[in-house]
């Protein structure tokens, strides 16, 4: 589980995030929504420990990333919205080299590498090399390392982008599998599809702020938009112009 | 805090064991350390070939003089030809026409004898004698002969003049100077071993640059830097398993470039120009050990520099800057031609080219040499490695991956 309260971070004159709060919850798929530059980047950075926070409190678990980043890392599975892969490495030391980084010995590499294989559908790939790979196959290696520690919680940012139909439902499926299995899912996008079809809580912010924390049907019911894209522009249209 | 406890060493060895796997898959980085482990040695050989060849073909070599107005002279030709030396002779030519002749080089010189010399001759006076060189083209070697015999002609004729008035011999020579040189071969070889020596320590920043920029800029420009700063790795490990890797080619490279060195300076006949190469195997493998902390510095620095460049090619401008840093001083100090002080110990790469050179000079060192040599270079990678670490973990690196 993953809870952000009242969070702080500014660069200069800029303020990335100014009070934002949300709560991902076990077994649960929520996304994150906003415009470009509403801070979700910062956000992910400042949960994965990689950015300190000016204010507020991140629990990750019970654990704090701010003091304690490499134990909140552990417990994260994490896919950037660029999937930088090696490209003269083969799927699999791909994922050996993640797990050891995740302090893994060779037999839980090969457990898990197994696991994800079978998860994701990508047998056909395990032993190639990354060059050459299509963007679908590309993202299905940096999920399958992302999932490789069995980590409790995953950061999602943009997991769609650039994929096929068949590999956005490849995806699809594979985050419904998760959710079963209890996983807490946050997920950063810009696809409405994607929130309606597999999101059960939505976080909607802009310019550093929580606009709204619900599920889909109370975002559309309380902007009185039918479509969620309609209520997710209602909703940033007037709490920007009141900003400006 | 417990849970925070991570092991440094295994996150680093699989870092390092990546960061190598890659390199050795990386056709076009294993080219460049190929080329610089065999560049500087053939550079070198080629060189000292070049040398060697000259030499001995003008030992060879038939040494020709010229000589205009040879009737007014004739135990001159005679003693020229007795050192060895053909003589051809000429009526006249003028100043075009000799300059012509000798630059066709057949000739070492020309000896002109002007007119009027019998009669001075005769009359005890100074007789004039022309010699015309080519500097441009002339061997010295070859030069200093003619030069000798004609100092002789003259020595023989006073002496037989003085002879003839009933002045002792010892009155026109009261000092017979006798020259000895005690330099060895090895230690003449010094100053011409200093610069070869120099540019293969300098290879040194060449063998870990591809791996340093790879395993940095390269790996921010395919955008997988910022997962794996997400992972649970301390920094310290992140710059250390890439410092390792880039070091340890490093040191690959450079062995395999002493190696080579020393076997072609084992094989070629360097006695025909006056050096020798005494350095043993076993002198030779201390200096390799005693480099690798060189070795440590070179990957630490790159490191430190290019891990703030966004792509492989504005790293590789950056680090084309500080490729020239080794070469001043290797460049300048043989220039200066300063003896050998403790303060060039304290220099990274003049360190080592100072070492490998006293060695072969034959010359015994103390031991503090070697572990300043070493320590300085240590001391140095130590900083840039802490530079690199706190770079890791600033707010402005992170924004920029």
């Amino acid at each position: 589980m993953i809870q952000v309260h009242d969070l702080h971070k500014r660069f200069g004159a800029v303020r990335a995030l100014d009070g934002a709060r949300f709560r991902a919850e076990d077994g649960r798929i929520t996304a994150l929504l906003g415009p470009n530059g509403a801070g979700k980047t910062t956000a992910l950075r400042i949960l994965f420990g990689l950015l300190p926070r000016d204010a507020g409190t991140v629990d990750i678990d019970g654990i704090d990333p701010g003091t304690t980043p490499l134990a909140a890392r552990r417990r994260l599975g994490i896919l950037t919205d660029q999937v930088g892969l090696y490209e003269r490495l083969s799927t699999r030391e791909h994922l050996a080299y993640f797990g050891e980084l995740h302090g893994m010995d060779r037999r839980a590499i090969a457990k898990a590498t197994d696991e994800v294989v079978d998860l994701l559908g990508m047998a056909d790939i395990i032993d190639r090399r990354a060059s050459g790979f299509s963007q679908g196959q590309r993202l299905k290696v940096a999920l399958a390392r992302a999932l490789l520690h069995r980590p409790r919680n995953l950061l999602l940012d943009e997991p769609t982008r650039g994929l096929d139909i068949m590999s956005t439902r490849a995806l699809r499926r594979a985050l419904c599998a998760l959710r079963e299995r209890g996983c807490c899912i946050l997920m950063a996008t810009h696809v409405m599809q994607e929130v309606n079809q597999l999101a059960d809580e939505v976080i909607v912010i802009a310019q550093g702020r929580t606009l709204l924390q619900a599920a889909p049907q109370v975002l559309r019911e309380r902007t009185g938009a039918d479509d969620l894209e309609d209520a997710f522009v209602q909703l940033i249209g007037s709490e920007q112009g009141v900003a400006a | 805090m417990s849970q925070e406890a991570q092991p440094l060493v295994p996150s680093l060895v699989a870092i390092l064991r990546k960061e190598l796997r890659e390199t050795l898959r990386d056709r076009r980085a294993l080219w460049m350390v190929g080329l610089f482990v065999v560049l500087y040695p053939l550079l070198m050989a080629a060189s000292l070939h070049k040398m060697i060849e000259r030499e001995v073909r003008a030992e060879r070599e038939e040494n020709r003089v010229m000589v205009i107005g040879a009737a007014a002279v004739p135990n001159l030709v005679r003693q020229i030809e007795d050192a060895g030396i053909r003589v051809d002779a000429m009526n006249a030519l003028d100043e075009a026409g000799i300059a012509a002749l000798l630059a066709r080089r057949e000739h070492t010189a020309l000896i002109r004898v002007p007119g009027g010399f019998a009669e001075r001759f005769a009359a005890l006076r100074a007789a004039p004698l022309e010699l015309w060189q080519d500097s441009s083209s002339v061997q010295a070697a070859k030069l200093r002969r003619v030069e000798a015999v004609l100092r002789g002609y003259g020595n023989d004729i006073a002496q037989a003049r003085l002879l003839a008035h009933g002045v002792a011999l010892g009155v026109a020579r009261p000092i017979e100077l006798r020259q000895y040189d005690t330099a060895s071969r090895a230690s003449r070889s010094g100053k011409l071993l200093a610069a070869i020596f120099g540019v293969f320590f300098v290879a040194t920043f060449y063998f870990c640059m591809n791996l340093a920029i790879d395993s940095t800029a390269g790996e921010r420009e395919r955008r997988s830097l910022e997962l794996l700063l997400a992972q649970p790795v301390p920094p310290a490990a992140v710059i250390g398993g890439k410092w390792l890797a880039a070091a340890l080619l490093c040191s690959v490279g450079l062995t395999l470039e002493l190696l080579l060195g020393h076997a072609l300076l084992s094989i070629m006949p360097l006695e025909e120009i006056g050096l020798s190469w005494r350095v043993t195997l076993p002198a030779l493998l201390g200096v390799l050990v005693t480099a690798i902390p060189l070795c440590l510095f070179a990957a630490a620095a790159e490191i430190a520099l290019v891990m703030n460049s966004r792509s492989f090619k504005e790293a590789q401008t950056a680090v084309g800057f500080v490729l020239l840093l080794p070469l001043l001083p290797v460049l300048i100090v043989p220039m200066l031609e300063l003896d050998t002080a403790m303060w060039m110990y304290a220099v990274p790469v003049l360190a080592e080219q100072t070492l490998l050179l006293e060695l072969a000079r034959g010359h015994a060192l103390p031991a503090s040499a070697f572990v300043s040599t070493a320590g300085v270079s240590l001391l140095a990678a130590a900083v840039a490695l802490g530079v690199a670490i706190r770079r890791l973990r600033s707010e402005r690196f992170v924004l920029g991956i």
